[in-house]
């Protein structure tokens, strides 16, 4: 997959970015931010319409059979307009582990749902601060799961999970259909990623992988997830510094405009320095997939994606002095996303210790 | 043991006699006003207990101590977590600056008194839209009126504005001079007619800062705190009135402590998070920065008892240590993982991490932006060159908007 993009690619990008800027406006944001439980309707319909949902699986399955560079794409402008409701992403990793690693009759049954938006998966690995934790939260007895999944994003509204649980003896990846599983959502500083404790008892589960495989397979999905994310994060950072870049020419203090101040003029300037290795590194990311060093590259898109997101939003913030803080200018709608996305798809320390294992063979 | 010592013992038994009444414990769940009427009557508890205008004069209702007692009274009372903050700009402003400048003294009397204890509050109506940074590019303007004047227009981000009885404000008197020379100072009282008080929304939720607007508002000459055109001087003198006050070297969030505790519950990689070297660095730093910061503060203390002078250095403790609560707030909820979505918004910003997270860029711009003090460091302190300034000596009403 080339580095380049397209025509085509430029197309997806042009015009997921008029839909959403058309579809989504903070006025809609901030309420969602008072309770839990609400996400953005309108911006899902739009991802379902679009075809965003279907847009990286294959089309045996009512795919569109492009990748991880469309979608990308894709996210990077739903992370400019800070659209995201979580099943962008969840959806697709579900998705993914289910093509990559389910039987021909777990496709089929899953797979045309997940591809128009109709079915909502979520991704479940995580054990606080372990993103894909050496003793998993739940076991898999027969086809039976049980346990409890803290702080699953997408957990309030998704149909199914794919689960990293422990089996007979080794970890096995499973899908889990949540219809009877208890939910309990989380009040969050980001209220609108349905963030859920999941409560599993007894619960239907189908294996997708299992040993030292089902290891592997998690940390692949969970690497194509962090992709995404790290376009989106990409995204909110760089809105985040063109929103900074407008305030510094247009507000002044002592006869000129901020801009002019060394201290917010190299401050912008640096964010910019963020920003752009964070969109190599994702588009870097995006063309590895399935070559042997795609863990590593999306690692890397991690890393950078998120210090470019809190960095920006950070100063961005700083540069509006008063202004920047106040509940209706909306600017900490992307701080809390970029610390939501920090910790969504493993954190920094998780994509840290899995770089530098890659890089020098040896685990933490 | 020495009499600081003895004051610091007596001063910290008498405070945790009014936990039980008056902490963190008993505020919680309160509304605003219920806390706020709790926060007058633990003012009322201190002046009554002889701890309230610990260094003012006597003669205005003080107690005529000195600096250093105040300011270990004030290291001793913010372990408690006391609702003292409504009065914060109040007696750390508005009142001492109305003590010094004041024209008559038994009506300053009344109000220093009533405000230690707790009954009347004031506020500082210096920023505006167009002058926060920048505070001599103030805009609202008052016009002689009879034998008063007539203010108009527009402060911003006034603190308690919506509790306040009073304010010092600061308004133009002259456009037609360099911005420095047409401003004058005055106090208002908040409920005269024509001042309307608007919260702002702030980032955390809560609405404590406010846009006060000013129509027609009639004042006296009597009201007026500096000498017409001399307004400027009267504000940076009420900017610089308590150097040293009791600092924080967590920049008002939360101890290092607890982020300790945090990493050895928290488990990474199978081990405890406490062994991870990233977080062992992270906490030595911190640990660093703030060991230096309280040992500025010691020193100063030190020094001020000896009756010398302090050095500059005091004023790196905000600029330094909110920054860094801000990045320790971010690896705390990184370190939760999922775990670390939650948000309470009622939790405290001294214990919770993500309650410090968003509220930190608040300490960074609040009482003077990051950028400015690294300004007056490097200009005051260490004599670098001033910025290129276009609107030095240009009348006010011909500098570009
Ligand atoms: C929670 C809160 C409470 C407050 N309470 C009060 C109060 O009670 N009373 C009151 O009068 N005010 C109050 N303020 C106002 C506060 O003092 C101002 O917000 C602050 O001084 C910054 O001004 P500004 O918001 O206008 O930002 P601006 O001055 O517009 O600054 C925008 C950006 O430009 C930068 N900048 C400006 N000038 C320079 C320069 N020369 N060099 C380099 N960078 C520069 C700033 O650092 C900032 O990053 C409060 C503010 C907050 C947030």
């Amino acid at each position: 997959m080339s580095i380049l993009y397209d025509e085509g690619q430029q197309a997806i990008a042009t015009e997921s970015r008029r839909v959403l800027e058309a579809r989504v406006s903070k006025e809609e944001l901030l309420p969602l931010l008072e309770t839990s439980g609400r996400y953005h309707e309108g911006y899902w319909t739009t991802a379902k319409e679009q075809g965003w949902t279907a847009l990286a699986l294959p089309e045996a399955y009512s795919g569109l059979d492009l990748g991880l560079v469309e979608l990308g794409l894709i996210a990077h402008q739903a992370g400019r307009s800070l659209s995201g409701a979580p099943f962008l992403t969840s959806n697709f990793g579900a998705a993914k582990a289910i093509e990559l690693y389910g039987t021909e009759d777990q496709k089929a049954k899953w797979l045309p749902g997940l591809a128009s938006g109709e079915t909502i998966g979520a991704v479940a690995f995580a054990s606080g601060a372990n993103a894909l934790p050496a003793r998993p939260a739940l076991t898999l007895t027969g086809e039976r799961l049980d346990g409890v999944m803290t702080g699953v994003s997408a957990g309030l509204a998704a149909d199914i999970a794919v689960v990293f649980a422990n089996g007979p003896g080794m970890p096995v990846l499973a899908v889990a259909e949540l219809a009877d599983v208890k939910r309990t959502a989380i009040a969050s500083f980001d209220n609108s990623r349905l963030y859920a404790d999941l409560e599993f008892a007894d619960t239907p589960a189908e294996t997708l992988v299992t040993g030292g495989a089902a290891r592997e397979a998690a940390l692949h999905i969970l690497a194509l997830q962090a992709v995404i994310t790290a376009h989106e994060q990409a995204g909110g950072a760089e809105a985040m510094m063109e929103i900074a870049r407008d305030y510094a020419v247009t507000r002044r203090a002592f006869g000129q405009p901020i801009g002019a101040f060394q201290s917010i003029k190299h401050r912008i300037a640096e964010i910019y320095g963020l920003v752009e290795l964070a969109r190599a590194n994702c588009i870097h990311a995006a063309s590895r997939e399935g070559q042997s060093d795609f863990i590593t590259a999306a690692a890397a898109a991690r890393i950078s994606a998120t210090e470019a997101y809190d960095t920006a939003s950070r100063d961005c913030v700083q540069i509006h002095g008063g202004i920047g803080v106040t509940w209706e200018l909306g600017l900490h709608l992307h701080t809390r996303r970029a610390r939501s996305l920090a910790i969504e798809q493993g954190n920094l320390l998780f994509w840290e210790d899995v770089l530098v294992d890659r890089l020098t063979g040896e685990a933490a | 043991m020495s009499d600081l010592e003895a004051y610091r013992a007596k001063a910290a038994a008498w405070l945790e006699s009014m936990v039980p009444t008056y902490g963190k414990a008993a505020r919680k769940g309160l509304s605003e006003a219920d806390d706020l009427a709790l926060a007058r009557k633990y003012q009322k508890a201190k002046f009554d207990a002889g701890y309230a205008g610990i260094n003012w004069p006597t003669e205005f209702g003080g107690q005529g101590k000195g600096h250093l007692e105040k300011v270990t009274f004030d290291t001793e009372e913010m372990k408690h977590g006391f609702p003292s903050f409504y009065f914060g700009i109040s007696l750390g402003m508005p009142i001492p600056v109305l003590m010094q400048f004041g024209e008559d003294k038994a009506w300053v009397k009344e109000r220093v008194l009533k405000a230690l204890q707790g009954e009347e509050i004031w506020c500082q109506l210096f920023s505006e839209p167009a002058g926060g940074s920048d505070l001599a590019g103030l805009r609202t303007k008052a016009e002689p009126d009879g034998n008063g004047w007539k203010i108009n227009g527009q402060k911003v981000w006034t603190s308690w504005a919506h509790y306040s009885d009073y304010g010092v404000i600061v308004v133009r008197t002259d456009p037609n001079v360099p911005k420095h020379k047409g401003l004058t100072y005055f106090w208002v009282d908040m409920k005269a007619p024509g001042v309307t008080v608007r919260p702002i929304k702030l980032v955390g939720g809560d609405s404590h800062v406010n846009e006060v607007f000013f129509d027609d508002v009639k004042i006296g000459d009597d009201h007026r705190m500096s000498p017409v055109g001399g307004g400027f001087a009267v504000a940076i003198a009420t900017l610089m009135i308590e150097r040293y006050v009791a600092t924080d070297s967590a920049g008002f969030g939360p101890h290092l402590d607890l982020f300790v505790e945090l990493a050895k519950d928290t488990e990474l990689n199978g081990k405890p998070a406490i062994e991870d070297g990233r977080i062992r660095q992270q906490i030595a730093r911190n640990y660093a920065m703030r060991s230096g910061l309280q040992s500025i503060t010691a020193r100063a203390m030190a020094m001020m008892q000896a009756g010398m002078t302090p050095g500059p250095e005091g004023s790196l403790n905000k600029l330094v240590a909110v920054r860094s609560r801000q990045k320790l707030s971010e690896l705390a909820i990184d370190l939760q993982g999922s775990d670390g979505f939650t948000y309470d918004d009622h939790a405290s910003q001294k214990e919770d991490w993500t309650s410090s997270w968003i509220n930190a860029p608040t300490g960074r711009i609040a009482g003077g932006s990051d950028e400015t003090l690294l300004n007056t460091i490097a200009e005051k302190i260490l004599g670098l060159p001033q910025d290129h300034r276009p609107d030095k000596g240009v009348p006010f009403n011909q500098i570009p908007a």
